[in-house]
């Protein structure tokens, strides 16, 4: 299947077009904190929700978010049989392979599978509806240095090009007859060196390469750098990063207080 | 089917998904045992998508594809490369081991052949590629024509019946890309199938007896080489160019030049109306 060679999916809706990159970024940065600052799974759910809600707002879809559903699936699956492992807080319901299952411990195992996922979309949502070149205007505008700007913006930018070049290179291996969906996980893990070993070269060699065509085309000649791309902050923006900022505080405040929050004393 | 028939494609189409255009419509394709054959056409022409039917990387959305007299569908992949060799544009996608020696014996211990007959066809493969004398190298302290080498030397030690060699003379120079051909042109020569996805139209008038040219995702032409590239209304749909020997050929026909595969043989021709006579007179 041909790979996209950006993360970002410009179906010029109000997300991509109205909001200013580091209103997105503060956006970004806050549910971090939330997810973080609460750890029961109503919260987050509703977050989740609130996040959901945006990508449709964006327009994203289910082709663009898919393989992030898939992930949050696996994840969430992962974490309901790992963390009552650790939690014998709350009504016990069964005891399978070893392990006692509790309310509280499968509550908990949902709120750490939906803490991450919630990071994984926010941070998806940002990267689809923002473009590489507007990433990198916003980074420079909070301050960052341009080289730093750029590194970030090269790293998003870079992972759909290495999952072209991992899909290519297992397509390659496997028609030399490498199968890595037999045995067990760790098998596969040392088995994957011939997908490894050559996505790792390649990733360096492109790196190199990007290096040199930069420098070549005069990167870190002087100070005075232009940019084509102009960023607005208009009222909108503010309204939404005030919004961000209260929505902050409001979350450690609970945190503090011990609302939103699960199980006392976890994470 | 025919009996010596080793790839038969019927009907073929293919979309990456519900909704999305066909990428490959109607495809109707025979490749028999010893035979050589280009697949030709614009990028985004269709060539690698219908490569990858053939190995089972891609699963039609319609139509039959039969490999070695069976059906490629419901066969797995690490199955599949039992019978198609597919050796990729880039060698670097593949190359991961240490040594020459065991970047190519991956494929057949893949497929479970004993050790004494694994030497045996890693010694005939590089034997045949003229890597012998760097068994023990490192891959990738080889230049990238000798990668390109050690990649179709690591499929072709796996022995099978057909070949798919996806763009194998890209970044090489005239002396490397000539090795490369005669090569495939050896390997055919054993009975083997090759299929070669190419827009080197020079190496394939001279080396490749059968061209098929792609563009829309259907076959427009498959016949001989010399006569594919006399279509001019195939050449234009598929924005392709008529090679050189072709165009000089057909120029000095009414002089009695006959049909050439290169630039060489042309030469050769004209040199010898200058010698003496007329190139109808020495025909």
């Amino acid at each position: 299947m041909p790979v996209g060679y950006s993360v970002y999916r410009d179906t010029g809706s109000a997300v991509h077009r109205g909001v200013d990159p580091r209103t997105k970024m503060a956006w970004l940065l806050t549910l971090f904190a939330v997810a973080l600052c609460f750890n029961h799974p109503l919260v987050l759910g509703v977050f989740m929700v609130a996040v959901l809600l945006v990508a449709v707002a964006a327009r994203l879809r289910w082709r663009d978010l898919r393989g992030f559903i898939l992930l949050a699936i696996w994840l969430i699956a992962l974490s309901l049989i790992i963390w009552p492992a650790y939690i014998s807080e709350g009504r016990h319901l069964a005891r399978i392979i070893g392990i006692d299952f509790t309310t509280d411990g499968l509550l908990f195992g949902l709120a750490m599978g939906l803490r991450i996922t919630l990071m994984i979309f926010a941070a998806a949502i940002w990267m689809l509806t923002t473009s590489p070149q507007r990433i990198t205007a916003g980074l420079l505008a909070i301050g960052l240095p341009y080289k730093v700007g750029l590194a970030l913006s090269s790293t998003i930018r870079f992972i759909p090009l290495m999952h072209a070049e991992r899909t290519t290179i297992l397509e390659a291996q496997r028609a030399r007859g490498l199968d890595l969906s037999r045995g067990n996980p760790i098998r596969r893990m040392f088995r994957a060196a011939p997908v490894l070993v050559p996505l790792f070269s390649r990733a360096f060699l492109t790196t190199q390469t990007l290096t040199v065509a930069m420098d070549a085309r005069g990167f870190g000649a002087g100070k005075g750098r232009t940019s084509i791309v102009t960023l607005h902050f208009g009222t909108v923006d503010r309204v939404l990063t005030a919004a961000a900022a209260l929505t902050v505080a409001v979350a450690v405040l609970c945190r503090v207080m011990g609302w939103g929050v699960l199980i006392e004393g976890t994470l | 089917m025919t009996d010596d028939a080793v790839v038969r494609v019927r009907n073929l189409r293919f979309s990456y998904g519900p909704g999305l255009p066909d990428v490959l419509r109607d495809v109707d394709l025979t490749i028999r045992a010893g035979e050589l054959v280009a697949l030709l056409g614009q990028n985004g022409a269709g060539k690698t998508t219908l490569a990858k039917h053939l190995n089972g990387l891609h699963r039609p959305t319609a139509g039959t594809v039969e490999v070695a007299g069976r059906p490629v569908q419901g066969q797995p992949l690490a199955q599949l490369a039992r019978t198609v060799g597919f050796c990729y544009q880039n060698p670097d996608h593949q190359i991961f081991s240490s040594s020459v020696e065991k970047e190519v014996a991956f494929g057949p211990h893949n497929l479970g052949f004993p050790p004494e007959k694994v030497t045996e066809l890693v010694t005939a493969a590089l034997d045949l590629v003229g890597l012998s004398g760097e068994r023990d190298t490192h891959p990738f302290s080889l230049g990238r024509g000798q990668r390109q080498l050690v990649a179709v030397a690591s499929v072709l030690a796996m022995d099978p019946p057909l070949l798919v060699i996806d763009e194998p003379t890209t970044g090489m120079d005239r002396v490397g890309a000539t090795q490369v051909m005669e090569l495939l042109t050896t390997w055919a020569g054993s009975g083997r199938s090759i299929l070669a996805i190419t827009h080197d139209m020079d190496l394939v008038t001279e080396y490749i007896p059968r061209a098929m040219v792609m563009a829309g995702g259907r076959i427009l032409a498959d016949g001989p080489t010399q006569d594919v590239f006399r279509r001019d209304d195939v050449l234009k749909e598929a924005h392709l160019v008529a090679p050189a020997p072709v165009v000089i050929s057909d120029r000095l026909r009414p002089y009695g030049l006959p049909r050439c595969r290169s630039i060489a043989e042309a030469v050769e021709h004209i040199a010898a109306v200058h010698a003496g006579g007329t190139c109808a007179s020495r025909l």
